[in-house]
């Protein structure tokens, strides 16, 4: 229960910095569907996941390799990704 | 020494807002520095927003001709197979290919081999599907300056090593006259190993001119051993040559300290930086190994092959318009530390400059030549 609850906080307050990083528009962190292919549906490259996960880095100090980048394609899958370097330190 | 001790001393001379207390160290990361930190000196922060406002381009290149109109040793073009692509000169067709890149997410059109003012119809359909690019010409035929893009003048040092390498009389003075005070127009001056010492005398022409020039290092043709391949001690002199031309001509020439550093290292492109384009990288998730194509001039391409400049010798290869790609999508390794971090918005800062229409370079952010970061490790499986 309480790591569903872990996983909802991470999962808006990525969205959250998404959406600052990215200038989206007419989007909130509560309705950004965290399944949402973040390159193929919305148009995200490699600059722009550089730039969030930099922030992300920042906000949660963990390490994010750079080869990891193209798996973190959603919300939930960086959320989840974070989670796990959080755990393991 | 050592890049630990460089950065150590670095981060000495820099330190973090607030005092160094503030930083914190993530593990896997070099300098301790959080990016939050890297962006908080207004002029900074100031050419960050700058920048990133392009971060939505995305290139790719097509071959717009099978002809040139004259003949260089150590030409790109004709080395490979793709010179005896078949001629696509279909208006429709390339009109249809420009709709369809569009249609994909490409951003940015380089128009290149093997002498696009030779097709003046195509580069304005071209323009007209596609507005944003580049046309890549040796300069012996003015485009039509309703064909908006930026255009890339070669220059491979004076007239006579011109008549020489390129087999071209008066080159320099023919390329002066077709685009002197012409907003879209940079001279790109190749230092090859023979004319590093004649590049402060065609500079000084250019100024005189008003033109503006950035600079590029020959990258060998695979299989080319001949006199223009640099060695060690060319890229020292290159280097130099460089910072010099900087401060010389700093109105017109686009370059950037950092600029020099990365094109000159004895290591190449893809040694420091790990080359992002489809030839070297097989990853298709994202940027350029997802979007980047290489068009033929009938129109077909070819993932192993494609990358900014087909048939470059890669372990060679220190070519501005793949540095402009290559180093650029490195931000992540150049957020380490604030002299690191200036020198990567420099770099972008002039690649823009280059490519880009109406953008104009900013102030340089780092004035010493910074010791590059440490090369990528092999790619995950």
């Amino acid at each position: 229960m309480s790591e569903r609850k872990d996983i909802r906080t991470l999962i808006l307050r990525i969205a959250e910095i998404v959406i600052e990083e990215l200038k989206l528009e007419d989007i909130t962190p509560e309705t950004f569907d965290p399944d949402m292919d973040l390159v193929d549906e919305l148009g995200v490259d490699s600059m722009d996941l550089a730039t969030v996960a930099l922030v992300l880095q920042d906000e949660y100090a963990v390490f994010i390799d750079e080869d990891d980048y193209p798996n973190l394609k959603t919300i939930r899958l960086i959320a989840e990704y974070l989670q796990t370097k959080l755990r393991t330190g | 020494m050592g890049s630990e001790s460089v950065k150590e001393r670095q981060r000495a001379a820099s330190p973090a807002p607030g005092g160094a207390g503030t930083a914190v160290v993530v593990p896997g990361v070099t300098g301790g520095w959080k990016f939050s930190e890297l962006l908080a000196p207004p002029e900074v922060r100031a050419r960050w927003e700058k920048v990133r406002t392009y971060f939505f381009l995305r290139e790719s290149t097509y071959d717009m001709t099978n002809r040139c109109n004259i003949r260089c040793d150590g030409c790109y073009y004709y080395e490979g197979d793709k010179q005896f692509a078949r001629e696509n000169d279909d208006p429709e067709a390339w009109r249809d290919l420009m709709r369809r890149e569009k249609a994909r997410g490409i951003t940015y059109v380089v128009l290149a081999g093997a002498e696009p003012s030779l097709v003046p119809e195509r580069l304005s359909v071209c323009f007209s599907e596609a507005p944003l690019g580049c046309i890549a010409t040796n300069g012996v035929r003015r485009i039509d300056p309703a064909v908006g893009y930026k255009i890339h003048i070669s220059v491979w040092g004076n007239d006579d090593t011109s008549l020489r390498v390129r087999k071209a009389k008066g080159l320099l003075g023919r390329q002066i006259e077709n685009y002197a005070g012409d907003p879209r127009a940079v001279f790109v001056y190749t230092f090859t190993r023979e004319n590093i010492g004649e590049c402060a005398g065609v500079l000084d022409t250019l100024a005189a001119d008003d033109c503006r020039v950035t600079f590029n290092v020959f990258s060998s043709p695979v299989g080319y051993t001949g006199p223009l391949r640099h060695d060690a001690a060319s890229l020292a002199r290159t280097r130099a040559v460089m910072g010099e031309m900087m401060d010389r001509h700093p109105g017109h020439v686009l370059f950037s300290p950092y600029n020099a550093v990365a094109h000159t290292d004895a290591r190449g492109l893809h040694d420091l930086y790990r080359c992002a384009y489809p030839r070297r990288n097989p990853s298709t998730a994202l940027g350029l190994g997802r979007s980047f194509r290489q068009y033929r001039a009938d129109l077909t391409w070819d993932r192993n092959a494609a990358c900014c400049v087909p048939d470059t010798d890669c372990d060679d290869c220190r070519h501005y318009a793949a540095g402009s790609a290559v180093v650029t999508s490195r931000l992540y390794r150049h957020a380490t530390d604030p002299q690191t971090f200036r020198a990567w918005l420099d770099y972008v800062d002039t690649y823009l400059a280059v490519w880009v229409m109406g953008y104009e370079k900013g102030e340089t952010l780092c004035r010493e030549m910074i010791v590059p970061p440490e090369p990528l490790p092999e790619r995950k499986p």
